[in-house]
C-alpha cells in the first residue's frame, strides 16, 4: 500500500442516515420483526465510527443499508455514490481464482490498475501467496486478503462488518493492528459494526452503543486517543468497561 | 508497516496431494470389465450358434472394415456436427433460462412448466416431430437434439444457480463488478459442477435422439448406417457401429469432459494443511 500522497486527498465522503426503519418478516412464523426504527446517524468525512451491540440489534442491517444491500422501509440514506471497500464477517473470496486475481478484480471494477494487487498483498504480508488459491490459506490469511481487497480500491468509504469475529483471538488481534496501520496511512470515512467493545475502542474515533429491538442508541463515546493505539492502554480498557456497561 | 508479527505462517503454501494409484494401473479395472464382457459374449455366441448373435471376431472384422473404408469417420463427422450444433444451441438457451429461473421468481414460475413438460416428452417423440416439421434439412436433427437436451440442462443449471453463495453476489455488488465479470468470474465457475452434470445428461439424451432422427428421416450419419445394417439383417454391423459410437462417447467423456472438469476444478485440490 502506498504512502499518503497528493493523489490521496482527504476524503469528503459523509454518511448521513435519517429516520431509517427496517422490518423483516420472520420466514417461519410470518411475524414482522422491526429491526430499525427511526434510526439516525452521521459519520463525518475521515471519521471511523464503530457501532457496538449484542447479536440481533440490527448492526449488520444498518451496515447493509449503507452498502446498498438492503433497502430501508423508511428514512433517507445520503452518502452519494462513494467507492466502497467492504470487509465482511467472512472473507467472501472467489475460491476458484488465485489470491492476486481476487484483489485485481475489485481493482479492475473500480477502474484502477489491476497490477496494484501485488503491492496491496505485500502490505498485508501475503506477497508470497499471490499466486495461490484462497483454499490453501488459513482463516486469518483469507481475511487479510479481504482487507487487502477493501483497501486496494482506494475506497471513499470503508465498511467493516464484524470483520474479525470469525477468527481466533490471537489472529484477530494481529488483524486489528494491521487495520489500524492501514487507517493511519490514509484515513477514510468508515463504519465498523462489531459486538467486541475493545475492538471498537481500539479502532474507532467514535463508538455508538446500540441496545433493544428496534435498536436505540444507548450510549455514545468519543475516543480521544492518538493512533497507534494499544489494546493494553488503560484509557481504552476503561472505555471498554463503559461500553460493556451500556450494552 | 512493522513486519514483526503480521507475517503469515508458510506451512500452508503447499497443498496436500493425496496418494493416487500409478497412472498405468488406473485403467485396469475398466479393461478387465471389457475383456470379461467380450469373453461372455463370445461364449454366448458359441453356445447359441445363431446368425443373430455374431461372435467377437465377426464384430471386430466388421468394425475394422467400417473404419478402414473411411465411412466411419465420414458418417461420424456428420452426426457429431448435428449433435454439436443442437447441443450448443441448447446450452446457450439453458444457461440463460436456468440462471434466470434461479434468480427471478417470475422467470422460475414462467419456465417451470416448459422444463417439466420437456423432461417428460420422450426423445422418440421429438425425433418424430422434427422429421415431420423440418424434413431432411439440417434444422431437423439440430432442433431435435436441442429440444431433448435443453430441459435437463435448464433444470441442473437452475438448481446450480440456487446453490451459488449469495454472499459472493453481495460482494460482487458492493465492488460493482460488471455483468460480464460476474458471468465470467462468478456465475460460470460457481455453476461449473452443474454445467458438467447438465452437459453429461444433455449429451447422453442428444446422442440417443440423433440416432433416432437419422434412422427416421436422414440419409447420412451413424443412425442412418445403423438402419442400413438393420435392414440388411447384418447384426455384426449393427453391433460394430454401436461399439464405435460408444468408443467415441468414451473419448468425449474421458478425453474432453473430464479433462475440462479437472481444469476448472483445479482449485478444489488446493487445500489447506
Amino acid at each position: 500500500m502506498s504512502e499518503p500522497s497528493a493523489a490521496h486527498a482527504p476524503t469528503t465522503t459523509r454518511v448521513r442516515l435519517d429516520g431509517i426503519g427496517k422490518t423483516f418478516v420472520d420466514a417461519r412464523s410470518g411475524a414482522p420483526q422491526q429491526v430499525l426504527a427511526d434510526f439516525s446517524l452521521t459519520v463525518e468525512p475521515g471519521e471511523l465510527v464503530a457501532v457496538v451491540g449484542a447479536s440481533g440489534t440490527g448492526k449488520t442491517t444498518l451496515l447493509h443499508v449503507v452498502a446498498g444491500l438492503v433497502e430501508p422501509d423508511a428514512g433517507t440514506v445520503d452518502i452519494g455514490r462513494p467507492r466502497l471497500g467492504v470487509v465482511f464477517q467472512q472473507p467472501r473470496l472467489l475460491d476458484w481464482l488465485p489470491v492476486r486475481q481476487n484483489v485485481a478484480l475489485a481493482l479492475e471494477a473500480a477502474g484502477l490498475d489491476p497490477a496494484a494487487a501485488d503491492g496491496t498483498l505485500a502490505a498485508v504480508g501475503l506477497a508470497e501467496y499471490a499466486g495461490s488459491y484462497p483454499t490453501v490459506l488459513s482463516g486469518g490469511q483469507r481475511q487479510r486478503v479481504a482487507v487487502a481487497r477493501a483497501f486496494a480500491v482506494e475506497p471513499d468509504l470503508v465498511l467493516l462488518d464484524e470483520p474479525f469475529s470469525a477468527l481466533d483471538e490471537l489472529t484477530a488481534r494481529k488483524l486489528r493492528l494491521l487495520l489500524q496501520e492501514l487507517w493511519m496511512q490514509r484515513p477514510r470515512t468508515g463504519l465498523l459494526v462489531t459486538h467486541n467493545p475493545l475492538e471498537a475502542a481500539l479502532l474507532a474515533d467514535r463508538v455508538i452503543v446500540l441496545a433493544g429491538r428496534p435498536a436505540q442508541v444507548a450510549a455514545e463515546y468519543r475516543v480521544d486517543r492518538e493512533r497507534p493505539r494499544s489494546a493494553e492502554d488503560p484509557h481504552l480498557f476503561d472505555l471498554h468497561s463503559r461500553i460493556v456497561a451500556a450494552l | 508497516m512493522t513486519a514483526t508479527d503480521l507475517r503469515p505462517a508458510r506451512a500452508a503454501a503447499v497443498p496436500a496431494v493425496p496418494a493416487r494409484p500409478r497412472r498405468r494401473w488406473r485403467a485396469l479395472p475398466a479393461l478387465l470389465f471389457l475383456v470379461l464382457l467380450a469373453g461372455a459374449w463370445q461364449l454366448m455366441a458359441v453356445l447359441l450358434d445363431s446368425v443373430l448373435v455374431p461372435g467377437v471376431p465377426q464384430i471386430v472384422t466388421e468394425l475394422v472394415e467400417i473404419v478402414a473404408d473411411g465411412s466411419f469417420a465420414e458418417q461420424l463427422g456428420i452426426t457429431v456436427l448435428r449433435v454439436g450444433l443442437g447441443f450448443a444451441l441448447a446450452f446457450v438457451v439453458a444457461v440463460a433460462v436456468g440462471i434466470a429461473m434461479g434468480r427471478n421468481e417470475f422467470a422460475r414460475r414462467f419456465f417451470e412448466p416448459a422444463v417439466l413438460l420437456g423432461l417428460t416428452i420422450p426423445g422418440l417423440v421429438w425425433a418424430l416431430l422434427c422429421v415431420i416439421w423440418f424434413g431432411i434439412d439440417l434444422v431437423n436433427p439440430v432442433a431435435a437434439v436441442a429440444l431433448s437436451s435443453a430441459p435437463p440442462l435448464m433444470l441442473t443449471i437452475y438448481q446450480g444457480t440456487r446453490s451459488v453463495d449469495p454472499d459472493l453476489l453481495e460482494m460482487a455488488h458492493v465492488y460493482r463488478f460488471s455483468r460480464a465479470t460476474r458471468l465470467r468470474r462468478l456465475w460460470l465457475p460457481a455453476l461449473a459442477p452443474a454445467l458438467f452434470a447438465g452437459a453429461r445428461l444433455g449429451l447422453s439424451l442428444g446422442w440417443k435422439v440423433i440416432v433416432l432422427v437419422e434412422v427416421f428421416g436422414m440419409s447420412s450419419g451413424v443412425g442412418y448406417q445403423l438402419n442400413n445394417a438393420f435392414a440388411a439383417q447384418n447384426v455384426a454391423a449393427v453391433l460394430a457401429w454401436t461399439l464405435l459410437f460408444a468408443i467415441v462417447m468414451a473419448v468425449l467423456e474421458y478425453g474432453v469432459l473430464q479433462g475440462l472438469e479437472r481444469r476448472t476444478g483445479r482449485w478444489r485440490k488446493a487445500v489447506s494443511v
